[in-house]
């Protein structure tokens, strides 16, 4: 999945596209409003992340031209003005959720994961389809109530098909959440992870969850409980 | 001397004593001037009449007849004494009237003159005395100098003047006082601009007015003017104090994320633990002492009102996006038309923190009522509102710990913390008050009352 992060402080910036990156997210990056409106116009974009104080633009209208445009991904806020005034105009500008500086990484990731899951169509943290049951915040995979061991390739591969249930993922894009982009690409691995995740899962090829559609990728193929 | 109008009368009020004091005397002086002068004539007139009716006798004295054609030389104490003295100064004859009275007349004037004199009887009775010197030529060619004295008693004409005096004060101070009367009430509307320019003043204070109106009388346009130019400066000043601290807030906010960010890349160690406790104490410090701005209120002048509905709805909406997944109930119930006098933005700090507590800790359930707290008074008499949740609530020990400013009850889920103190700040920069219960829901009920101005 691919998160856009807009924001004028370069150290911080940076620090948050690289931890970002480790978790799996391609990253697009932008220093100021314009810039980022670009890229929030015109990249395929899961999830940004606006600053609400950039330079040349600022953060609101940001956000206000991109949803005007039609874009529907999640924005998350980083806003260094912690008043509700500011909070409240975010928000109805068309923000989705806010995080005040100075936060902790894990915050922010928690809320990225969170949004995104919601914009994958699952109203809570668990996420569960047939027997197979993924507790995104405990990082957890259970099938038919017993808990599966996952490194965290395989786990980062299962949660992004599982929020994504029943769309296609090619394997350009789970290769984009497994490596940096200057990583040497080798689609082999996520053909291997795949392989590994359906033994895990279905060791008795009974529930068949991971479809492969040749030339296109991927799909999680287990109807979503209702419930969930 | 504060008053305006007490300086003038005082000033009025001397004048008036100056003016009147001086014509009193004038006039009185004059009167008393032509009342003497009459009393001269009438003297004159006696003396003259003596004179007519005196006599020589076959002795070739001067004698004067037993029954005078004016009957008050005859009768007793009459206050008319008649006298006519030989040039040795005995009494040759003294009217019936001033029998067994001393009669003081004085040495006889130079012979052919006379003189007017003042005189007391022994009791003290003042006289005016008229004295003659003449030269009567007897039967027989001889002259033989004689001195006619007339005297009035001064009684009743000094009661006529005591009585004109009188007179004259009382019509001085009748007109004093109806002058004095009517000039307070010429200065009472005088005035009246500067009272409406200090009321208006008071307003623009309290938030009720924007800016003085400008239907002065010329002398006060200019007063107006630059007390409008003042309001605008204060306004703008307390707008750029309110700037710099955001400012402020803003670009320290933003380097303590970075050190964050960057801390979270390394490994957890003592170092990351203590610098990490040292951006949670910066970050603190900056979140109260830096929200600053939203609670001078107080100093700000001429603040506009604004219907609160409108901005419930949006906080609301940005709350139920935010709480997605608890998807709390969030029930809304606000008196109709209610205002606020105020800061929008001390507002939405208020409901925001509370509501977001509310949100934080609640079950499923939320309630924020605001209602005026005077009832039928949904514009300037100050609102109540109230926040509650069927959350755990909160510990009745944990209440004053809460209340102090930047505590916070629970270190992983900061929430009833910097915000409430925060909310304490703001309702009492409005002369409010905030108080914790325990609602009817299950959880904390927090009462805040942000009174007017």
């Amino acid at each position: 999945m691919r998160l856009l992060v807009i924001e004028d402080d370069a150290t911080l910036r940076d620090s948050l596209c690289r931890q970002l990156k480790e978790l799996g997210f391609g990253i697009e990056q932008a220093a100021d409003g314009k810039e980022g409106l670009y890229f929030a116009l015109e990249y395929p974009v899961d999830l940004a992340i606006v600053d609400l104080g950039l330079p040349e633009m600022s953060g609101i209208d940001v956000i206000k031209e991109a949803r005007a445009k039609g874009k529907t991904y999640p924005i998350l806020i980083l806003t260094a003005r912690d008043r509700w005034q500011d909070k409240v105009d975010g928000l109805s500008a068309g923000a989705d959720d806010y995080v005040v500086k100075p936060f902790h990484f894990e915050e922010l990731s928690a809320r990225v994961n969170a949004l995104l899951r919601r914009s994958g169509g699952w109203a809570s943290s668990l996420l569960s389809a047939g027997p197979v049951e993924l507790d995104t915040a405990r990082q957890e995979l259970k099938v038919g109530g017993s808990p599966i061991e996952l490194t965290s390739f395989e786990y980062r591969i299962i949660e992004h098909l599982m929020i994504r249930a029943g769309e296609v993922i090619s394997k350009t894009e789970l290769t984009d959440r497994l490596y940096d982009q200057d990583y040497e690409r080798d689609s082999n691995v996520i053909e291997v992870f795949i392989g590994r995740l359906r033994k895990k899962i279905d060791p008795d090829n009974s529930l068949k969850p991971i479809e492969t559609l040749r030339g296109r990728g991927y799909r999680f193929a287990l109807e979503r409980n209702q419930e969930s | 001397m504060s008053s305006l109008s007490a300086r003038l009368l005082i000033s009025v009020t001397l004048l008036l004593v100056l003016f009147f004091g001086a014509t009193i005397v004038v006039l009185d002086s004059a009167f008393r001037e032509a009342g003497e002068q009459a009393q001269e004539d009438i003297l004159d007139g006696m003396l003259m009449a003596l004179i007519a009716e005196a006599e020589p006798n076959e002795k070739g004295e001067l004698e004067m007849p037993a029954e005078l054609r004016e009957p008050r030389f005859g009768n007793l104490g009459s206050g008319l004494y008649g006298a006519l003295h030989d040039d040795s100064g005995n009494p040759v004859w003294t009217s019936r009237s001033s029998l067994g009275l001393n009669v003081p007349y004085g040495p006889a004037p130079q012979p052919g003159t006379n003189r007017f004199s003042r005189l007391r009887l022994e009791d003290g009775t003042p006289l005016m005395s008229l004295s003659l010197a003449v030269q009567w030529e007897l039967n027989d060619g001889e002259l033989k100098p004689y001195t006619f004295n007339v005297a009035q008693s001064l009684d009743s004409f000094n009661a006529q003047v005591a009585r004109f005096r009188q007179q004259l004060f009382t019509w001085f101070a009748a007109v004093a006082v109806i002058m004095l009367t009517s000039i307070s009430f010429v200065v009472r509307g005088l005035l009246r601009p500067l009272r409406q320019i200090e009321s208006e003043i008071s307003e623009v204070e309290e938030g009720r007015r924007q800016t003085l109106s400008d239907d002065y009388p010329t002398e006060l346009t200019a007063v107006a003017r630059n007390m409008n130019v003042l309001i605008g400066s204060e306004r703008a000043r307390a707008e750029r104090y309110r700037n710099t601290l955001d400012n402020l807030a803003h670009s320290l906010k933003t380097p303590l994320a970075a050190i964050r960010a960057v801390l979270s890349e390394r490994q957890a160690d003592e170092l990351t633990s203590r610098v990490e406790s040292q951006i949670e104490r910066m970050d603190d410090i900056v979140r109260y002492q830096l929200r600053k701005p939203a609670t001078i209120h107080s100093e700000t002048v001429g603040v506009a009102s604004f219907p609160v509905e409108r901005e419930l709805t949006r906080l609301v909406e940005g709350l139920q996006k935010v709480y997605k997944e608890k998807n709390p109930q969030i029930d809304l119930e606000v008196t109709q038309g209610m205002r606020f006098h105020g800061e929008t933005g001390d507002f939405l700090e208020v409901s925001g923190n509370l509501l977001d507590n509310a949100c934080k800790w609640c079950k499923q359930q939320v309630r924020l009522t605001i209602r005026p707290l005077q009832p039928n008074n949904n514009d300037s008499g100050g609102m109540l509102m109230i926040v509650e949740d069927d959350g755990p609530g909160i510990p009745v020990e944990a209440v004053d710990a809460l209340m102090q400013r930047g505590t916070r009850l629970d270190e992983t889920a900061p929430g009833h913390g910097i915000g409430l103190a925060v909310v304490k700040d703001i309702a009492a920069s409005y002369g409010g008050t905030v108080e914790i219960s325990e609602s009817a829901l299950g959880g904390a009920k927090i009462s805040v009352t942000l009174a007017p101005n």
